[in-house]
């Protein structure tokens, strides 16, 4: 029997896509700061530090928990460093349950963040080598597929573009703010990866975010001082091959058995209704849709339905990324972890105006590389949220 | 400590670590997986769990390591994950893993090919952006600076520093895998050129290409894989500050603490074997000295990193040794470490044991 | 030993420095060491954390130096491009006057036998100043610093940004499987390999099959053909950076090829504006002339691209599915 995890502090930065007010270290402890303050702990307290991010060459430090070991409270600590690609901020928060769970530590402190303003994150995909595909190339292909096989009307994408980004301006940390976003504005937006439009883009940010995992009894803890934490009813990731013949990208079997063994730890046997609201990695809009169906929330054909129904809107039925998501905000290490972390703070009931009314039960999923890295949790607001 | 629960290494594999192959990373990574599964009895897709460490920028490309996947045997799609740290670090995460219970193997791999670059022009970028790596503050150069702080406080001769890396190439000659080995007299050892004063060139590791996995699981698993699994008595890990300037460089204190939390018991000297990560002579001293291992502890029978070093996978290769000579050579106790960061920075220490 | 390809990586970093460590660059370009109170200590270069217990040191930045004591040193009889000087010197531990920890930093003093532990050292400046750890070129032995005659002062405004440039050179040995592709190429021959196990055919040469794990190897070669139909496509609208080489938008197109389950990924599609891309175009292979590989162009495989030829699209609706 594995020892209940709860997430019992959040903490993130305002991202931008440039912090030069801050050094590298002083970008992550903002957040490991604030996230300390919200639990209610110091450094101290911290038995173990998991450091999450993505490709070094982002910002040319290699190994960055070696430097930032000892600025995140680490000296005569265990200080780890994961590396899912863009999953990686859910993965990061995985691996620090995991600590928990197995009972090797009772405190830790998960943090995952990306400095990308310090490189050029075009030049990093590409490893520096000319005519990169960039970030929304390799899955431009995937979603005219998606369009195809689901039948789903043009808008739909720019539907979703909207909804984020309305949502983001209700989230203080967000970096997009758009206030005069709207269909037409997205429709007139200059053509990224066909068919992706700019504003259906994710941009480049830097930022970070952190969360304070505990045991069951600094959960219990939490509650008592009238801090609800949110309890993890189930972690889950799944790696494929990127490329291989007849593989499906589109409708990945990761992400299928990814969501159904997270499901089968959560006691979900409906998502669609037993689930509350969702933070899913959607870098580019086509991807809400595609992500309901992969994770089997919305029948094959019909994800695109429910965002055209606004079942995904903050007043909806099924809200999606009412945090703006990654189209918002994406400091790639951090965005996985930022997923993982809103979720949490919805069923803590501190979402403030991005608040799901009694959201008690919510999911989180990153994703990473050519779509085949898979990393998701549920969250509740009680261990027993289904009776 | 969590609960126990009995895990154990069961079965590993490794390439021939060598100054420059032709194979790719994934290539290499087949030829050791291979091996391992082999040696366990499992397929890939048996596999609960897989954990893989390797480093983009000794690659040489960004999400280098989404390559390797194709070693793994990932189909159906597999519980999965990376560490951007040696193949040690991916152990300590699979042994986490399995701690929860519902699963019941793992598959973990280190692999890297320094050849490719020149790592004195690498390692830099891991330093203190601010202090150190514009400066090009190299590996070699540090290392050097703890030796002399050891040297200068008594703790350690440049004799006994010779001693290590003869001995090392010397017993290597009895590792089929290892890469330096040979028999090198200590006088004419002494009588050579610093190349990091007071560091000699044989105070230095190679520079290597190589790949390891090892395979874990937990109790009637392992007990059925393997005659005579290497059990995880415990296993921990520490960070120190990073700067070395900030430190006492005469002593591991991160070592030993990791030591202490793995269960370690100072006093039993019960240690038979110890596979320590040391790229440098000094720092097997160093190490011995801080983990107060005596003169009954075998240290590196493998030849150690003195005499491979393919980094990234180095750390692994220490706990694949250790294993080896209790699954393979009849050992009851031993322990294995790696280490990551200038001087010793961060320190794991696995102690294996068998049981009846 | 196999053929290797070489590839740089580089790129010109830029740092914020933030509060504390921008003061002390801006320090620096003005000839002046800072340390930061640290408990009753000072510690230099100053952090913005007590490196034992995170906590942020807040102590407004103290003058410390100029000179200080060598406590440990090393000597550098080969430098590395990286390195401050391009002559042998030393690089060592300097704790300066009024700092209780050293600095790492060179020492430029002719031989080793002209350092020890306890020796007197003082910066030698850089004549230009730029607000980065390298405007002290080194120490020398001594209690003075010295200043070059043409001395550049120090910054106007504060120093918020730092430079990091690094150039780092990988030498990659194409295996001998790949080795086989490019043979083939000289040929006009695409090459795959069915998987022994699965059936699967890839593409190129891959050695083995990621889902069995079955070796490949010219035993399991077979030609591919070369004509088939665009599939799915991508435009990238490109974006500037170091290395970039396009400034147009561009396509790279999947190929179904004929009367096979392979797919080509990302392959260039000639002659045809972004716009022009249509899924069920008919392409056929297109070879560099022996005087364009001479001059090593071409992309997938030897391939210089792949041309519309002209018949009629092929019209099913599910072809945008073939991806892999």
């Amino acid at each position: 029997m594995s020892e209940p995890c709860a997430v019992v502090g959040v903490g993130q930065t305002h991202h931008k896509s440039r912090r030069r007010d801050v050094s590298f270290a002083g970008l992550v402890r903002e957040a490991a700061v604030r996230a300390l303050e919200d639990a209610h702990m110091t450094w101290a307290d911290i038995e173990a530090v998991i450091i999450g991010k993505a490709p070094d060459l982002f910002e040319g430090v290699m190994k960055p928990e070696l430097y930032l070991s000892d600025a995140l409270g680490g000296a005569g600590k265990p200080v780890f460093r994961v590396h899912t690609a863009g999953s990686v901020g859910g993965a990061t928060a995985i691996v620090a349950a995991h600590h928990i769970q197995s009972r090797v530590h009772r405190r830790v402190l998960a943090l995952a963040f990306e400095k990308q303003s310090e490189g050029n994150t075009q030049f990093a995909l590409g490893s520096g080598r000319g005519a990169s595909l960039g970030a929304g190339g390799a899955f431009a292909p995937f979603m005219r597929a998606y369009i195809q096989r689901s039948g789903a009307p043009e808008h739909i994408g720019w539907k979703v573009a909207v909804k984020d980004r309305l949502n983001a301006l209700r989230n203080p940390h967000a970096h997009l703010k758009i206030e005069d976003i709207s269909i037409e504005k997205v429709k007139e937006s200059p053509m990224m990866w066909d068919p992706i439009r700019y504003l259906e883009s994710c941009p480049s940010s830097d930022g970070a975010c952190a969360v304070v995992l505990t045991d069951q009894q600094g959960g219990k803890e939490a509650a008592a001082a009238g801090r609800p934490p949110a309890w993890i009813l189930g972690t889950a990731v799944r790696s494929e091959p990127g490329n291989f013949p007849g593989r499906d990208p589109v409708r990945p079997q990761g992400a299928v058995d990814c969501a159904w063994d997270l499901y089968r730890q959560a006691g979900i046997t409906d998502p669609r209704h037993q689930i509350d609201m969702a933070e899913l990695y959607v870098p580019f809009s086509w991807y809400e849709p595609m992500w309901l169906e992969a994770h089997d929330i919305a029948e094959r054909g019909e994800g695109w339905k429910m965002v055209d129904r606004d079942e995904t809107a903050l007043g909806g039925s099924f809200p999606v990324n009412t945090s703006g998501g990654v189209l918002s905000s994406n400091p790639i290490g951090a965005s996985g972890l930022l997923r993982f972390a809103e979720a949490a703070n919805q069923v803590r009931g501190m979402s403030g105006a991005m608040q799901v009314d009694g959201a008690r039960v919510a999911l989180a999923q990153a994703y990473g590389a050519n779509a085949q890295y898979f990393a998701m949790w549920v969250v509740a607001s009680s261990l027993q949220p289904f009776g | 400590m969590p609960e126990s629960t009995d895990i154990a290494i069961v079965a590993w594999g490794m390439t021939p670590m060598v100054r420059h192959t032709d194979q790719t990373e994934p290539g290499l990574l087949r030829v050791a997986i291979g091996q391992a599964v082999e040696r366990a009895g499992v397929s890939r897709q048996e596999i609960d769990f897989t954990c893989e460490g390797s480093c983009d920028y000794i690659s040489g490309a960004t999400f280098s390591f989404v390559q390797n996947i194709g070693a793994l045997g990932a189909w159906p799609p597999k519980r999965d994950s990376h560490v951007e740290m040696d193949g040690a670090w991916a152990f300590y995460e699979a042994w986490v893993r399995l701690l929860h219970g519902d699963i019941q193997t793992a598959l973990v791999t280190g692999s890297g090919r320094s050849s490719t670059a020149e790592p004195s022009l690498i390692y830099p970028m891991e330093m203190d952006p601010y202090y150190l790596a514009p400066l090009g503050a190299d590996p070699a150069t540090l290392a050097a600076l703890q030796a002399r702080a050891l040297l200068d406080a008594g703790k350690i001769t440049e004799r006994q520093m010779a001693e290590v890396a003869a001995r090392s190439r010397r017993v290597a000659q009895d590792n089929p895998y290892a890469q330096v080995r040979g028999d090198f007299d200590v006088e004419e050892l002494l009588a050579s050129d610093y190349v990091r004063d007071p560091l000699r060139r044989h105070d230095l590791p190679p520079i290597s290409d190589g790949a390891c996995a090892v395979v874990l699981a937990t109790a009637d698993k392992a007990r059925e894989l393997c005659e005579r699994p290497a059990w995880v008595s415990g296993i921990a890990h520490r960070s120190e500050v990073h700067n070395p300037a900030l430190r006492d460089l005469t002593d591991s204190v991160g070592t030993r603490d990791a030591a202490l939390a793995a269960g370690l018991d100072l006093s039993a000297d019960s240690i038979d074997v110890a596979e320590l990560q040391a790229a440098f002579s000094h720092e097997e001293l160093l190490l011995r000295a801080s983990l107060g291992l005596s003169e009954r502890t075998e240290i590196n029978p493998s030849g150690g990193a003195l005499a491979a070093n393919p980094i990234m996978a180095t750390g692994l290769v220490r706990i694949a040794e250790a294993a080896r000579q209790i699954i393979e050579n009849g050992r009851q106790k031993t322990l294995a470490h790696s280490t990551s960061g200038p001087c010793l920075q961060q320190n794991l220490v696995c102690i294996l044991e068998a049981r009846p | 030993m196999a053929r290797t390809v070489e590839t740089v990586i580089q790129f010109p970093y830029k740092r914020s420095l933030g509060p504390v460590f921008g003061e002390f660059m801006t320090a620096l370009t003005h000839r002046r060491i800072l340390g930061v109170p640290w408990g009753d200590k000072v510690l230099c270069p100053p952090l913005e954390w007590d490196p034992y217990t995170a906590e942020e040191l807040t102590g407004d930045l103290v003058e410390v130096g100029p000179a200080g004591t060598v406590t440990n040193w090393t000597w550098v009889g080969v430098p590395t491009a990286q390195h401050p000087l391009d002559h042998p010197f030393a690089f060592a531990h300097i704790r300066l006057d009024g700092a209780d920890t050293p600095m790492f930093h060179a020492v430029d003093c002719g031989s080793p036998e002209s350092i020890e532990v306890g020796a007197r050292v003082a910066p030698r400046w850089r004549a230009a100043r730029v607000g980065s750890i390298t405007d002290i070129e080194c120490f020398v032995i001594g209690e003075e610093p010295v200043t070059p005659e043409a001395d550049g002062g120090g910054a106007a405004e504060p120093v918020t940004l730092m430079d990091y440039h690094v150039a780092i050179t990988y030498n990659n040995p194409v295996p001998a499987n790949a080795e086989r592709s490019v043979e083939a190429a000289g040929r006009q021959v695409l090459l795959g390999q069915r998987c022994p196990e699965c059936g699967r055919v890839y593409s190129g040469i891959v050695g083995s099959c990621v889902i069995d794990d079955a070796d490949m190897g010219p035993d399991h070669e077979v030609e591919l053909p070369q004509r088939g139909t665009v599939t799915n496509f991508t435009i990238v609208t490109p974006t500037q950076y170091p290395g970039q080489t396009e400034t147009e938008p561009f396509s790279r197109c999947m190929i179904l090829l004929e009367a096979s389950d392979v797919v080509l990924s990302f392959q260039l599609v000639l002659d045809t504006p972004p716009t022009d891309i249509r899924v069920g175009m008919k392409v056929a292979a297109v070879w560099p002339s022996p005087a364009e590989r001479a001059s090593a162009g071409g992309a997938g495989g030897g391939l210089v691209g792949w041309m519309p030829t002209g018949e009629p699209d092929n019209s099913d609706p599910d072809l945008v599915n073939r991806i892999m």
